[in-house]
């Protein structure tokens, strides 16, 4: 498989204001994660050049293909099914739908994000103990890291879980083939209301 | 002359001189608008957001959100705790309300003359703007058949434990009950600002930019003397500057939009008032499994209100107002706890579900100041008092799902607090009832720039106009010194339309 040689976006236009796709202030953020999230911007240059597969098919729009993989993984088990009636967050393509939906954001919006991605992948799991990037983890360990931030003691960090998973289940819910196992019959549109 | 120009569509920048300006086209800034172009003045009306038609509306969750809502319906407090949904684009949030109409009660207005200051805005004094607000939107009771699965269950709840509630009124016309009001009316029935108001001002010779974002009051420190700003592209992008001259500015930008934008063109503030006192009327939901389908996603969404907890004016003791709640699968999946396999599990419930939601008449006052770019962040940090009526309120929702016949009641928060009995629901810790650990919304942002005589404690007179800045006025929901309790819409266009004689004036002086 190829690795990444996607040009990366360079460090600094990471550190950014808020956490999509609700805001946080760049003073609150950096507040409330201080000195982790300063070495998570540090980290930055590492991880998004070594070790991330480069996604088939179209050109990525906003994501850099570390934070495409960071993306996939975070929708797979937010989005894990609990039957085989229902697709995956991969057939569904959140992750594609995801940096289309970036793409769109504003500027600070958007760059809050990606430092959200960022803190996933790198210090989430040091949180819960475990000492390996979010993607390198198995699916068991990654539900552990995902719980970890949901019912953190941050509450800033509760509300990005929220944020997070929001953006997830609109990536994954949009796609009709999910809405059977509902039982949602979709728009009404050219039908009888 | 063309009377509506997308700005979208510019092929360079702008400079015009005008009457008036008015900045943000929702419910108070179209219903200015309109008045201003009915009394003949030059009038040019500015929406950052699109121009949207009936056609675009398709129905869907994943491309309305974004279209139609700020932040593509991610706008949050500050701190992440509180989803707050507000709309962009000509029509504002009334593109995408779900149309519920009620009067300020009179108690509140009372409060405000008594306690706030607040002059000329008795019930009386505002009858013939809230009479002429009913006749321009077609304002009815909902027909006792268009309550649709959720809501019956919700009048269920009531009337089996004998409290109080009453069906709501609306305004819809040719209303096909599909149930897709909080997407946008593919059916064109929603009587709003877009449909009504903004056309008719049209017809009086009132002009519109849409996609043309105000980012600058212009002053010279006592007088406001226009707006400076930028059209922007389907993306939201800058791309051409204009430069409107007016002698007034009235401010339509909602309780976010209005206050944000006069902290970033440093409009005079010396008693510190821009953009505090803001009230959210936050809430959150109850949700009840039934056996047999509820389909609550179909028929009108909110018909039927619960009003047993509610009470206002000074002292209220109660102060939540209850009332049906329901998404489709993306709003929906975002309120269930937890995530994964088991939430899943849960999703697939859905046409079983009723909502009820406890929205609290909040006495917090939080903030909106003006973040990068002079977008609006708002800070809110609910008060205890306010925490312990969202207690009551959401265990009044779960008494009336367990009375309309609920066999599980859950609550969306972090460990997914489930109950089947009465009794259950009473020994159950509401603790789980705070920010960050139970999920809760606000689509009714109010206050921010204060009516009332005093300038030290109110941003703008009775009037509607500036304390400091002469010319410079506010017609949206920004105005109201409390929450209202109920839903604003009618209040807005009614105070809109109530002060617009003294927008009138002021051109006049
Ligand atoms: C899902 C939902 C359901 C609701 N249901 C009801 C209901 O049933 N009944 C009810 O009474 N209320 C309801 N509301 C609330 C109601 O719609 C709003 O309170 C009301 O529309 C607010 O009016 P406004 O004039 O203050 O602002 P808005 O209607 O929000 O309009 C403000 C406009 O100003 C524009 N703007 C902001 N800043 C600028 C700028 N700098 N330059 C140019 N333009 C700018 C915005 O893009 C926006 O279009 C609901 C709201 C939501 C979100
Ligand atoms: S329920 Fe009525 S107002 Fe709402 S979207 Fe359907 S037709 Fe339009």
């Amino acid at each position: 498989m190829a690795t990444n040689d996607a040009p990366e976006r360079p460090a600094g236009d990471t550190a950014g204001a808020s956490v999509g796709p609700g805001r946080l202030s760049r003073r609150t953020f950096v507040k409330a994660f201080g000195a982790a999230l300063l070495a998570a911007a540090g980290g930055v240059g590492l991880v998004r050049s070594r070790g991330y597969v480069k996604p088939p098919g179209a050109t990525l729009l906003a994501l850099s293909a570390s934070e495409y993989a960071i993306v996939s993984a975070i929708a797979s088990r937010i989005a894990a099914t609990d039957g085989v009636d229902m697709p995956s967050a991969e057939e569904v393509g959140v992750a594609r739908w995801v940096d289309g939906y970036v793409a769109a954001m504003d500027g600070p919006l958007r760059r809050d994000l990606l430092r959200l991605l960022q803190y996933v992948e790198q210090l989430a799991p040091t949180a819960v103990g475990y000492a390996s990037r979010f993607t390198r983890l198995s699916a068991a360990d990654q539900d552990a890291v995902l719980a970890g931030m949901e019912a953190s003691r941050i509450p800033l960090l509760r509300g990005a879980f929220g944020a997070l998973k929001g953006c997830i289940y609109l990536g994954y819910y949009r796609d009709s083939r999910t809405w059977k196992g509902l039982g949602y019959d979709g728009p009404l549109l050219g039908r009888t209301p | 002359m063309t009377l509506f120009e997308e700005g979208r569509n510019r092929t360079g920048p702008a400079t015009l001189s005008v009457d008036a300006v008015v900045v943000g086209l929702g419910a108070g800034g179209s219903m200015a608008l309109r008045q201003l172009a009915r009394a003949g003045v030059s009038v040019l009306g500015l929406e950052a957001g699109g121009r949207h038609t009936p056609a675009q509306f398709n129905q869907r969750e994943d491309e309305m959100l974004p279209l139609l809502f700020q932040d593509g319906g991610g706008r949050m407090t500050a701190d992440l705790a509180i989803r707050v949904l507000q709309g962009r684009g000509v029509g504002g949030s009334t593109l995408h309300n779900t149309n519920l109409c009620k009067r300020t009660p009179s108690a509140i207005l009372e409060q405000w003359a008594l306690d706030y200051g607040v002059s000329g805005a008795s019930a009386a004094d505002l009858e013939r703007s809230y009479a002429a607000v009913e006749a321009d939107l077609s304002i009815t009771e909902i027909p006792e058949d268009a309550i649709n699965g959720n809501n019956r269950l919700l009048q269920r709840g009531v009337s089996a434990l004998g409290w109080r509630g009453g069906v709501l009124r609306h305004n819809r016309v040719g209303c096909r009950r599909s149930g897709f009001c909080e997407l946008g009316c593919a059916y064109d029935a929603k009587q709003n600002a877009a449909k009504i108001l903004v056309p008719q001002a049209m017809e009086a010779g009132g002009r519109v930019f849409s996609d043309a974002r105000v980012d600058r009051i212009l002053h010279d420190g006592s007088r406001a003397t226009g707006v400076a700003g930028t059209f922007v592209d389907d993306a939201g992008n800058a791309t051409f500057p204009f430069e409107i001259r007016a002698k007034i500015v009235v401010l339509g930008g909602s309780a976010t939009g209005s206050a944000a934008l006069a902290l970033a063109s440093n409009v005079p503030d010396p008693y510190d008032r821009c953009g505090r006192g803001l009230r959210l009327h936050p809430g959150s939901v109850a949700a009840g499994i039934f056996e047999q389908p509820v389909d609550a996603h179909r028929g009108i969404p909110q018909s039927y209100e619960c009003t047993e907890y509610l009470e206002f004016g000074r002292g209220a003791e109660k102060r939540v107002w209850i009332l049906t709640a329901f998404a489709h699968p993306i709003g929906t999946a975002s309120m269930l706890p937890g995530f994964g396999a088991k939430h899943m599990t849960r999703m697939r419930k859905y046409r079983h579900l009723a909502v009820f939601s406890a929205m609290v008449h909040d006495e917090t006052e939080g903030r909106v100041i003006a973040g990068e770019g002079g977008r609006p962040l708002l800070q809110y940090a609910m008060t205890e008092a306010d925490r312990r009526q969202l207690a009551i309120g959401l265990r009044a929702c779960g008494r009336l799902l367990l009375a309309a016949g609920a066999t599980e009641v859950t609550f969306p928060a972090i460990d997914a607090p489930t109950v089947t009995t009465d009794a259950a629901l009473n020994a159950l810790s509401m603790d789980f009832i705070r920010p960050h650990t139970l999920a809760m919304s606000a689509v009714h942002p109010m206050g921010s720039m204060a009516l009332g005589d005093d300038p030290k404690r109110s941003v703008v007179a009775s009037t509607g106009e500036h304390h400091q800045l002469k010319g410079l006025f506010v017609a949206d929901g920004s105005l109201f010194p409390t929450s209202l309790g109920v839903p604003p819409q009618w209040s807005i266009y009614a105070f809109s339309h109530h002060l617009s004689p003294h927008m009138i004036d002021a051109i006049k002086r």
